[in-house]
């Protein structure tokens, strides 16, 4: 509590003695007014409307919708857990989870160490290290649409393709890529890694410029070589960003949906069919109109699964923190 | 000190911004003083700017018939995975189309409008072919659309590959056995193209996979007393994944793509990918307007029938009308429905207007087609439109000399894109993994569509 | 630098060791390893891109790797931009970041002023609120979102296929109001009071002492927020169906089937010149948005 708590405005102008109480102050609408009310509701105005209409309400009818049947035409109908049940009896609803579990498994297993290792390589670069954040960053930039369909064209499986042609040239035989179920997956987090590691990279190097020099300084005093250094003294230092990366990894993976839509719309053979690509397919894919009710349920599932994990997490890293 | 009038002034330019939105265009068509605004589906996105300028010419002559109507249009490509986006977003034009598989459910689920007396007005209004006209009608028979541009199932093949491969362009083959001879044929001597391929995404699996199984006389649904059975594990449908799997995997004259929907199989097959699909019979005109194709190159057969049940799978498109446009749009609508997909076909005037509109824009004239009335009449269109025919006939002689003659079944009548989506995935997995388990598979896609037959009775 | 300077400004590895050939030689070779690696992971493709751009279709096909085997093809560029018409598409993906970048401006800023600043009573309430609006995952607001749009309140019609549809719900960024908060709490309060006794209400205050010392903080709002818009794929999708609005992220995926390869690609190479463009001019910004992206949420 700082002074700023205090209702400056009031004691500024002296129009009015200020409220002694701060709870249960009964207040006239012309006390309101006059005390700035409506100027402060003015510039709340434009949040609270957007916040209003476009977050706060939709929520609200996300969780009242996955209790409905809907379909636009006739009005909604309570059919309590139906749709949960519909959605959990669905045999793509299984494959989902698994295939988006898979991604994100894949994903920190490619996307996680190699900025770190490539951020803490940069970060000891002494000439160019603008260049090297540059090029690190560039597929970040592009935008994510043009890059998946860039590599779709890379990833075409005949001999030709751009993929194939080059692993030619080292002798290794033509890849299916995108079209076997085995290596779908992993095509899909090879581009999604190559589009998303500059964003991580430069976080890292951030991060890694605010390690305290005398920290490395009072580590060599006791001997300690490269190794020793990082690991006694960046990667501790680094702890805080680390594990704020790895769930926002998680959360980020658990809603992909822009590379099995675009690259494999789920196929083949429904092998990266994500949650959020069946979810869509629920609400926006049956040509005879959408299954709101199942869609705006996995929705819920979803957003409660990755809340529930947030709180563990946090729960489980506060101690490590704290050490 | 604050200015409670400054203040104001503020928010009551806020309020000023919301209320701009409301003054925004409430809409497109409409009518004012008996002019009518009509916004009509063009061409698929993507087409050539031949195909708009012919387009565009038709339009101008609908205008000039009907000076108190405005046409706008828009794009449109009717697929089942942005249907449905569109209807619920009320984007779709005034006037539409839906396949064959689709217009009943949605008539019945109050999403056409109904344009019975519009219908009954024109003067062919009585002399559709009844079981053609049934797609676009209700129980009471009402009609809520005009179905137009009836197509049967044929095998597209490229000509010049065949030749570049030493096979002869005027014979193409007539059984599997020699479909399957002649793909390996063309994937050993031309390196990069597959020698045979079919559509396998968005629902158009199931459709392909479907007509095989008829081609084979078998049916993936069968009706007894109004109750519907899936019975997709048919002998018929096992053969064609058989088939399927022994030319991906015994003879690799399938190429190394395996997902391919509507347009991007045209395309493959436009870019001389792909050396025979099967595919519509109309498709040529979308091949000339989007991918390319040059109709010299291009040769249309028969599928190779197997057995006495087999047949040609046929569908079609409805013009349909929003049910959200007015009156008097809705009358507008139903004119323009008329002038530009039916008339050409029973008007000698429109049908020789229709056919040098399109020949001047060097778009296809005498693409194959299925009677929408009865033979007589397409004879006598076809006879009608004969100066103007673009496309060598001795190309597409391989299949319009058979195609009458077949069998034409029309497809199966309940969830039907459930169905094909659910068989997508079995054809993507007898592409793409050879231990596929295709009884299985098959056995899964009964009992995931037949739950949904079910539902629908309860 | 100063030799105190480099003293001070050092990483894992110190001066000394930066001596000693066993670390330097290795240190430098892994360096220049990581320098081609990232030139043929980051750079490469977006050239192949560029390359592509300009070379015939049945080249890109057959000899992807090739160098201009039959010469070049100006053409698709114009092609791509004119008949395919990506040049609308452009224009648009420019309208959808200018709107989206003014709506939330106005409601980071003025939201963030009344929740730092002002501090009305039911601030603490607001904040909660819409911070809680942080952890809630975007897909939960898909369909609702789509439906809201579909009929908004006060409006009466449906804001499908108009850019309003895009810019404002782009306004709801929780994170945006956080960055405009923090910035303003660290703000020295002492400023504000004496504008305040020297007269200023509230607005006075926004305008003319506010503002003008958050530059750094709009700044980085606004480099987020124009690349969020012009990277955004999924809502443009569903509420932009009229391809005479629609932006380039949401056009290039759905004229794919339809375009020859060659003129599709120049499409592709096209749409990320801005990107990438900005991104090498206000290099600074970005990199620096995105560290500080991080050192927030640390």
């Amino acid at each position: 509590m700082t002074a700023l708590d205090t209702r400056v405005p009031d004691q500024a102008l002296g129009t009015l003695p200020r409220p002694v109480r701060r709870v249960a102050v009964a207040r006239s609408p012309r006390t309101w007014l006059k005390g700035g009310g409506l100027g402060n509701l003015v510039f709340m105005l434009p949040m609270l409307l957007i916040f209003g209409v476009f977050s706060w309400s939709p929520i609200v009818q996300a969780i009242v919708m996955s209790f409905q049947k809907t379909n636009l035409v006739t009005p909604a109908t309570f059919v309590g857990f139906d749709n949960f049940v519909h959605v959990f009896q669905d045999p793509q609803f299984l494959t989902a989870v698994v295939n988006t579990g898979y991604f994100a498994v894949l994903a920190l297993l490619f996307g996680y160490p190699i900025p770190l290792v490539v951020a803490v390589l940069m970060s000891e670069v002494r000439r160019l290290k603008g260049l090297f954040s540059v090029l690190a960053y560039l597929p970040v930039v592009v935008p994510p649409v043009v890059a998946v369909l860039l590599w779709k064209f890379f990833y075409d499986a005949s001999p030709t393709g751009v993929f194939n042609t080059i692993l030619d040239w080292v002798g290794i035989a033509p890849q299916p890529w995108i079209q076997s179920a085995a290596t779908a997956m992993p095509s899909l987090v090879l581009e999604a890694t190559w589009a998303g590691a500059g964003g991580t990279i430069i976080i890292y190097l951030a991060a890694l410029s605010a390690v305290a020099p005398e920290l490395y300084d009072a580590a060599e005093m006791d001997g300690a070589g490269i190794w020793k250094k990082i690991w006694h003294v960046t990667l501790p230092q680094l702890r805080g960003i680390l594990l704020v990366t790895f769930i926002l990894q998680i959360i980020g993976t658990a809603q992909v949906f822009l590379e099995p839509f675009l690259f494999t719309d789920g196929g083949p053979v429904n092998s990266t069919l994500s949650v959020l690509l069946l979810i869509y397919r629920y609400a926006f894919q049956s040509s005879l109109g959408g299954n709101y009710g199942a869609a705006t349920a996995l929705s819920v599932l979803l957003a409660l699964v990755l809340a529930i994990l947030s709180l563990v997490y946090f729960r489980m890293t506060r101690s490590w923190s704290d050490n | 000190m604050k200015s409670p009038g400054r203040i104001t002034a503020l928010a009551v330019a806020m309020l000023a911004g919301v209320g701009m939105l409301s003054a925004c265009s409430s809409g497109d068509s409409g009518s004012k003083d008996g002019k009518v605004t009509l916004v009509v589906a063009s061409l698929i996105p993507g087409s050539d700017a031949a195909a708009f300028e012919a387009f565009g010419a038709r339009v101008k002559q609908f205008e000039k018939k009907y000076p108190n109507i405005t046409i706008r249009s828009n794009e449109y490509q009717w697929t089942a995975s942005n249907f449905t986006a569109e209807l619920a977003g009320g984007t779709l034009p005034d006037v539409f189309n839906v396949p064959f598989t689709d217009s009943k459910a949605l008539l019945q689920a109050g999403q056409l409008a109904n344009i019975t007396d519009e219908v009954k007005a024109l003067p062919y209004g009585d002399k559709f072919n009844d079981k053609v006209l049934n797609v676009a009608q209700d129980d009471k028979g009402d009609i809520y659309g005009l179905p137009y541009g009836p197509y049967a199932m044929g095998l597209s093949y490229n000509r010049a590959l065949f030749t570049e491969a030493g096979l002869d362009p005027d014979k193409p083959p007539t059984t599997w056995d020699e479909v399957r001879a002649d793909a390996k044929t063309i994937s050993e001597k031309v390196p990069g193209v597959a020698g045979y391929m079919q559509m396998t995404t968005d629902a158009t699996g199931g459709w392909v996979l479907t007509t095989a199984s008829y081609a084979r006389g078998g049916r993936l649904e069968t009706v007894k007393d109004g109750k519907y059975t899936v019975t997709a594990d048919n002998s018929a449908t096992k053969d064609a994944l058989q088939y399927l799997h022994d030319l991906r995997w015994e003879d690799n004259s399938m190429g190394s793509n395996f997902l391919f929907g509507w347009s991007d199989i045209n395309q493959a097959f436009g870019a001389g990918q792909i050396a025979m699909y099967p595919s519509g019979s109309d498709v040529l005109t979308s091949l000339v307007q989007s991918d390319n194709v040059d109709p010299k190159d291009y040769g249309i057969t028969t599928l190779p029938l197997v057995g006495t049940n087999a047949g040609a799978l046929s569908g079609g498109n409805v013009a349909v009308v929003n049910p959200k446009a007015n009156r008097a749009t809705q009358e507008a609508a139903v004119k323009w429905i008329d002038f530009y997909y039916i008339s050409k076909l029973i008007d000698k005037n429109q049908a020789q207007a229709d056919a040098k509109v399109l020949a001047k824009s060097n778009q296809p004239v005498g693409v194959p087609t299925l009677p929408l009335f009865d033979q007589a009449t397409y004879d006598q269109n076809q006879d009608w439109i004969k100066d103007e025919v673009n496309i060598p006939l001795s190309n597409v002689k391989p299949f319009t000399s058979k195609i009458f003659d077949t069998n034409i079944v029309p497809e199966p009548a309940r969830h039907t894109q459930d169905l094909y989506k659910a068989l997508d995935t079995v054809v993507q997995a007898v592409l793409t993994d050879e231990n596929a388990d295709i009884d299985a598979l098959l056995k899964g896609v009964n009992k995931q569509v037949q739950a949904l037959i079910d539902a629908d009775a309860k | 630098m100063s030799k105190a300077d480099q003293a001070l400004d050092r990483g894992v590895v110190s001066a000394y060791e930066w001596k000693r050939k066993r670390v330097r030689l290795p240190l430098s070779f892994t360096h220049l390893l990581l320098l081609i690696l990232l030139v043929v992971v980051g750079l490469l493709p977006l050239l192949w891109l560029g390359k592509a751009a300009i070379t015939p279709t049945q080249d890109t096909l057959r000899m992807p790797m090739a160098i201009f085997p039959h010469g070049v093809d100006w053409e698709n560029l114009a092609t791509a931009w004119n008949t395919v018409g990506i040049g609308t598409q452009f224009v648009n993906t420019l309208w959808v970041a200018l709107g989206s970048w003014l709506v939330q401006l106005v409601v980071a800023t003025t939201g963030g002023y009344a929740l730092s600043v002002l501090r009305p009573r039911y601030g603490r309430l607001v904040n909660a609120l819409v911070l809680g609006t942080l952890f809630v995952p975007s897909v939960v607001l898909l369909v609702p979102l789509y439906l809201t749009i579909l009929h908004p309140p006060l409006v009466g019609h449906s804001l499908i296929n108009t850019f309003w549809a895009v810019w404002l719900p782009a306004g709801a960024s929780a994170f945006n109001v956080l960055l405009v908060t923090r910035f303003f709490d660290n703000l020295p309060r002492e400023i504000f009071e004496a504008a305040r006794t020297d007269g200023a209400g509230s607005f006075r205050l926004f305008w003319s002492v506010v503002l003008p010392m958050s530059k750094p903080i709009l700044g980085v709002v606004s480099v987020f927020a124009i690349i969020n818009a012009w990277k955004d794929y999924l809502w443009p999708m569903l509420v932009l169906k009229d391809k005479a609005i629609q932006p380039l992220s949401v056009r290039l995926p759905e004229i794919q089937s339809q375009t020859q390869l060659d003129v599709y690609l120049a499409g592709l190479a096209i749409s990320i010149l801005i990107p990438v463009a900005l991104f090498l001019v206000f290099q600074g910004m970005f990199l620096r948005g995105g560290g500080l992206d991080g050192a927030v949420k640390g």
